[in-house]
C-alpha cells in the first residue's frame, strides 16, 4: 500500500506534523485578522520580510535576527496607522509591503548579488522542513494558541467591538500589540518553513471558509482550524497520489473548501437575506 | 507651502534623473583605444572571450556576480550598456530568453551580436530517456536543456564561434585569435581527457542533484545518469512523489553522495541527505559566480575541475 | 451625602481644529436619572466616550467613580450601550448570547470563564429584553430593533450601577421603546441606577429623566426638567413657544422647533 511507504519518509511525516500545527495557528490568527480588515497582513509582512532579509544579507548578519525586529515594527506601524483611522489599515499594509519588496530588490541590486539566490532563501518549502523547524513550529503554534485561548474573552470582545472592550476595563493597546506582534512573528517563522504562497493562504482561506457557515465566534474559530488541518492532510495526500506539488495543492484544497461552503450558503440557506 | 513642497520635489527628481542619466553616458572607456568591447551574457562566455581575446579585448560580464541566472531581468543600464559595446555574446535563446526582445532595438552595424549556440545540438529533454525533473516551460520552448557549456565538446565549438565572431570585428587580430583559440581548446580538451578518465571507473554510474536540470549535457558527454529534483528553472516546487523517487533510487543504487549547487538555497538536497543519509557535494554549474569567486578571479576551466573531483567522489570512481 | 459617580471639570476637546465639547463642569449624583440631548454633532456621544475613558480631553479633567478614566477602576460598575453605527459589522459570526455575555467580561479575572451562574444571569437579561427565544442566532440575522435589544442586553446583563446609553431607541418599535424605557425606569427607582440617556427625543425623555443636560459644544442647561421649563435661558435659547411644546409635554422634538443647522 502506498500510503503506508509514502508515511515512512521522514520529509513527508514532517510535513504533515508541521502543517498541522501551523495551519491551526495561521487559521485562528487569520480569523482575527479577516475580521479586523487586516486580511492581507500575511502578504504585506512577507515583503516587509524579504527587504529585510536583504539587509540581513547585505550586512553579513544572519537574516532572521533583522527581519524578527524589523518586521514587528512594521506590524506596529500597522497598528498605529489603523488607529488613526480605520480606513488606512490596508493603505498602511499595501505602503509597507511596496517598500519592503522595493527595498529588497534595491538593496539585492547595489549589493550587485547575494551568494544564495534571495528568493530561494526566503521561501521555504513544506517538503523540506529540517528537524528544528518542526519544533520551531510547534512551540510558537502552543504559545500563540495558549495566550489565545487564555484570553479568549477579552479577545472576542475587541475583535467585536474594541470600543465596549475598552470601555469595559480590557487593555486593547496591549492586546491589539499583542495580536499583531503574534503575527509579524509567525509570517517570518512560517514562511521560511513552508513558503509564503501557503502561509498567506492559510492567514486568510479557513477564515473566510468558516465565515461562510459559521454562526457564533467560538464555532468560527473551530472550524477554520478544522477546515486549515483537513485542507494540509488531504492536500499532502493529493500532492502525493497525483504528483502534484504540495504546497499548491493545499491551497487549492482551501479554495476548494471555501467554494463548497459559499455553495452550502447560498443554496441551503437562500431564504435569509 | 503645499506649492512650494512640490517644486522641491520635482527639483530633487530632475537632479537625480539627471545624476542618472550622467552615469550611464559615462560607461567604462575601453583605456586603449584599440581593444574592442565585448559583452559576455554569462560567466562561461566571459571566461571563453577573455581566453580568446585577451589583450586586445575588453569584457564585460553582464549578469553581476552573485545574480541567479533563470530570474534575472535587464535592467535599463545594462541594454545601454549592450548598445556601447562591439560584440555582444549570448549563450543561446532558452537561456537567455530576454535576449529576442533587446537585440530588436540593437543596432546590428554597430554591435556584432552572436548567439554561441551555433552549431550545437541541443539535448531535447522530452525525447530523451531521462529520468527526474519536470519540465518548465519557462525559457520559450519546452523541454530544450539550455545549459550547452557543461558539455565540454560543445564549450569547444563555442570558443571557435566566439573566435569567428572576434575576428569579424577585429579583422586585425585574426591570427592573434587563432592562437589564442587553439591554446584555449587544448586545455578544454585535457580536461575533457580527465573527465573521461576519471569518469571510467566509477562504481556508480548515477549522481542525484538537489537543485535544478542544470547538469544533462555533462551526464550525456559521459554516459552517466542524472537525476535532478527540479526541472531546468529553480523557481517550481518538487513534487512529494520526485523526491520519494528520488530518495528510492539513492537506497536502490546504494549512492553515498547527493549534490548541491550554486546560488541555490540547498533546502531539497538537504532533505534528501537526511532521508537517506546521504552526503553533500558541491557541483558548480558554472552559470554565474559569486562575488567572493569573481573577486579571486576564478576559471572556468577550475570549476569544471573542482567538479571532476567531487563527481569522483560522488560517483565512488577511486 | 450623594454620591458623585461622575465629575467633570472644565473639560474641553478639541479634534482636528475643532472644538467640539468646551468648558463642561458637571456633576453626575448617584441615582440620578440624566437626558443629555442636543443637537447633532454637539459633542453628547464625545462627552460619553471622555467619561469612559476612550479619548482623552484636550483639557480640563473627568473622574469616574472618583479616578480618572485612564485608570480603568470599577468598570464592571458600568453598562454602556455605543452609539449603532459606529462599529458594527452584521456579517460578524457572532450569536445573540456571545454578544451579551462580552458584558459579563467586565466583572471577570483573569483567566475569565462564563460559568453556570452567568448564563442564568444572560439568560434572564435576555428574557427581560424578550430576545431569550433567539439566544442562538447569528446577530447578522436579526431586525434592526432586535439586534438593538441585544446590544442594550449587554449593557445590562452585568447588573451595574451606573449605565451610559448612546441613543438607545433610535432603531426600536414603539412597543420595545416603551418597554425599555420601563425597564430603566425600574433599574432607576428600585435599584437606584444611575442613567445617563443620550437622545435626540427631548420630548420623551422628558418624561422619564430627573435631569436634562442640554449640551451644544457647552453646557446650554443642567438641571430638573422643570426647572428647564421655567429657565429664562431656555426661553432665550429656543423662543418662548418651543418651551410651551416641550414642557407641556406634546412631545414634539426641541430640533425640528428650533432651526439648526446641521452640524455633521
Amino acid at each position: 500500500m502506498p500510503i503506508l511507504e509514502y508515511l515512512s519518509y521522514g520529509f513527508i511525516q514532517r510535513a504533515i506534523i508541521t502543517g498541522a500545527f501551523i495551519s491551526v495557528l495561521c487559521s485562528t490568527l487569520g480569523v482575527l485578522l479577516v475580521l479586523r480588515r487586516l486580511s492581507l497582513i500575511g502578504d504585506g509582512l512577507a515583503h516587509v520580510t524579504f527587504g529585510s532579509v536583504a539587509l540581513g544579507l547585505l550586512f553579513g548578519v544572519y537574516p532572521i535576527y533583522i527581519s524578527l525586529p524589523v518586521v514587528m515594527a512594521s506590524s506596529l506601524g500597522i497598528l498605529k496607522l489603523m488607529e488613526r483611522a480605520r480606513i488606512f489599515g490596508d493603505a498602511a499594509i499595501g505602503i509597507l509591503s511596496a517598500i519592503g519588496i522595493a527595498g529588497g530588490v534595491m538593496i539585492a541590486s547595489l549589493a550587485g548579488g547575494f551568494n544564495v539566490d534571495l528568493f530561494s532563501y526566503l521561501f521555504g518549502n513544506i517538503l523540506s522542513i529540517s528537524i528544528q523547524e518542526v519544533y520551531t513550529s510547534i512551540v510558537l503554534s502552543l504559545i500563540v494558541l495558549t495566550v489565545i485561548v487564555f484570553n479568549y474573552h477579552d479577545i472576542f470582545s475587541i475583535t467585536f467591538d474594541e470600543e465596549f472592550a475598552k470601555a469595559g476595563g480590557v487593555n486593547t493597546q496591549k492586546l491589539n500589540t499583542m495580536i499583531v506582534l503574534f503575527t509579524a512573528i509567525t509570517v517570518v517563522l512560517t514562511m521560511k518553513v513552508v513558503g509564503i504562497m501557503l502561509t498567506s493562504a492559510l492567514l486568510i482561506f479557513p477564515a473566510v471558509t468558516a465565515f461562510q457557515i459559521a454562526r457564533s465566534f467560538k464555532n468560527a474559530l473551530l472550524m477554520a482550524g478544522a477546515v486549515a488541518l483537513a485542507s494540509v492532510v488531504i492536500g499532502i495526500f493529493l500532492s502525493l497520489f497525483f504528483n502534484l506539488p504540495t504546497g499548491a495543492s493545499i491551497v487549492i484544497v482551501n479554495a476548494a473548501f471555501f467554494g463548497v461552503a459559499f455553495i452550502f450558503k447560498h443554496t441551503l440557506r437562500s431564504g435569509h437575506d | 507651502m503645499l506649492f512650494r513642497k512640490i517644486v522641491v520635489a520635482c527639483a530633487v527628481l530632475c537632479c537625480v534623473v539627471g545624476i542618472s542619466c550622467q552615469k550611464a553616458d559615462n560607461t567604462p572607456s575601453t583605456g586603449e583605444t584599440h581593444k574592442i568591447r565585448v559583452v559576455a551574457s554569462l560567466f562561461p562566455l566571459y571566461d571563453f572571450i577573455k581566453n580568446v581575446g585577451k589583450d586586445r579585448v575588453a569584457v564585460e560580464l553582464l549578469l553581476t556576480p552573485g545574480v541567479e541566472p533563470h530570474s534575472f531581468e535587464p535592467k535599463p543600464a545594462d541594454v545601454l550598456n549592450l548598445h556601447h559595446a562591439d560584440v555582444f555574446v549570448y549563450t543561446n535563446k532558452y537561456m537567455e530568453p530576454w535576449v529576442a526582445d533587446i537585440i530588436k532595438g540593437i543596432d546590428n552595424n554597430k554591435t556584432l551580436i552572436l548567439d554561441s549556440s551555433k552549431g550545437i545540438v541541443f539535448i531535447n529533454n522530452e525525447d530523451e530517456d531521462h529520468e527526474g525533473g519536470h519540465h518548465e516551460k519557462e525559457h520559450g520552448h519546452a523541454g530544450m536543456d539550455p545549459h550547452i557549456w557543461l558539455d565540454l565538446g560543445n564549450a569547444v565549438v563555442m570558443v571557435d564561434t566566439i573566435r569567428d565572431g572576434l575576428t569579424q570585428k577585429d579583422p586585425a587580430g585574426k591570427e592573434y585569435y587563432q592562437k589564442n583559440a587553439e591554446q584555449y581548446k587544448a586545455v578544454l580538451k585535457d580536461l575533457d581527457d580527465k573527465f573521461r578518465q576519471g569518469l571510467s571507473k566509477c562504481t556508480k554510474r548515477t549522481f542525484i542533484n538537489g537543485g535544478h536540470l542544470a547538469f544533462g549535457y555533462l551526464a550525456k558527454r559521459y554516459g552517466l545518469t542524472y537525476v535532478s529534483a527540479y526541472g531546468f528553472s529553480p523557481d517550481a516546487e518538487p513534487t512529494p512523489g520526485q523526491l520519494v523517487k528520488i530518495s528510492r533510487l539513492l537506497k536502490e543504487q546504494g549512492l553515498k553522495y547527493i549534490f548541491y549547487e550554486e546560488l541555490l538555497a540547498p533546502r531539497v538536497a538537504e532533505t534528501l541527505a537526511r532521508e537517506t543519509g546521504a552526503q553533500l557535494l558541491f557541483l558548480h554549474g558554472a552559470h554565474n559566480i559569486s562575488k567572493e569567486e569573481f573577486g579571486k578571479g576564478v576559471s572556468f576551466a577550475g570549476l569544471m575541475e573542482k567538479n571532476l573531483e567531487n563527481l569522483e567522489q560522488g560517483l565512488q570512481c577511486r | 451625602m450623594p454620591v458623585k459617580l461622575v465629575n467633570i471639570e472644565n473639560l474641553s476637546y478639541r479634534y482636528n481644529s475643532i472644538d467640539v465639547l468646551s468648558d463642561i463642569s458637571c456633576d453626575i449624583v448617584a441615582g440620578e436619572y440624566i437626558g443629555l440631548v442636543g443637537p447633532n454633532g454637539s459633542g453628547k456621544s464625545t462627552l460619553i466616550k471622555l467619561m469612559l475613558g476612550l479619548l482623552v480631553p484636550t483639557s480640563g479633567s473627568v473622574k469616574l467613580f472618583g479616578h480618572p478614566p485612564a485608570a480603568m477602576k470599577y468598570r464592571e460598575r458600568i453598562g454602556y450601550l455605543p452609539q449603532k453605527m459606529n462599529f458594527f459589522n452584521p456579517y460578524f459570526p457572532s450569536t445573540v448570547k456571545e454578544i451579551v455575555s462580552l458584558g459579563l467580561v467586565s466583572k471577570k479575572k483573569f483567566p475569565k470563564r462564563i460559568g453556570d451562574s452567568d448564563e442564568a444571569t444572560i439568560d434572564r437579561t435576555l428574557e427581560m429584553l424578550n430576545i431569550a427565544d433567539i439566544k442562538d442566532k447569528a446577530i447578522g440575522d436579526l431586525s434592526g430593533g432586535q439586534q438593538q435589544r441585544v446590544f442594550i442586553a449587554r449593557a445590562l446583563v452585568n447588573d451595574p450601577e451606573l449605565l451610559l446609553l448612546d441613543e438607545p431607541t433610535t432603531a426600536l418599535d414603539p412597543e420595545t421603546r416603551e418597554n425599555f424605557f420601563e425597564i430603566l425606569r425600574r433599574l432607576n427607582r428600585d435599584k437606584k441606577v444611575t442613567v445617563v440617556l443620550v437622545t435626540h427625543d427631548t420630548g420623551t425623555i422628558g418624561k422619564y429623566a430627573s435631569k436634562l443636560l442640554y449640551i451644544d459644544k457647552e453646557i446650554v442647561f443642567f438641571g430638573d426638567f422643570d426647572e428647564f421649563c421655567m429657565s429664562g435661558d431656555m426661553t432665550k435659547f429656543f423662543g418662548p413657544s418651543s418651551q410651551h411644546l416641550i414642557c407641556h409635554r406634546h412631545g414634539m422634538n426641541i430640533l425640528t422647533v428650533k432651526q439648526r443647522p446641521n452640524n455633521d
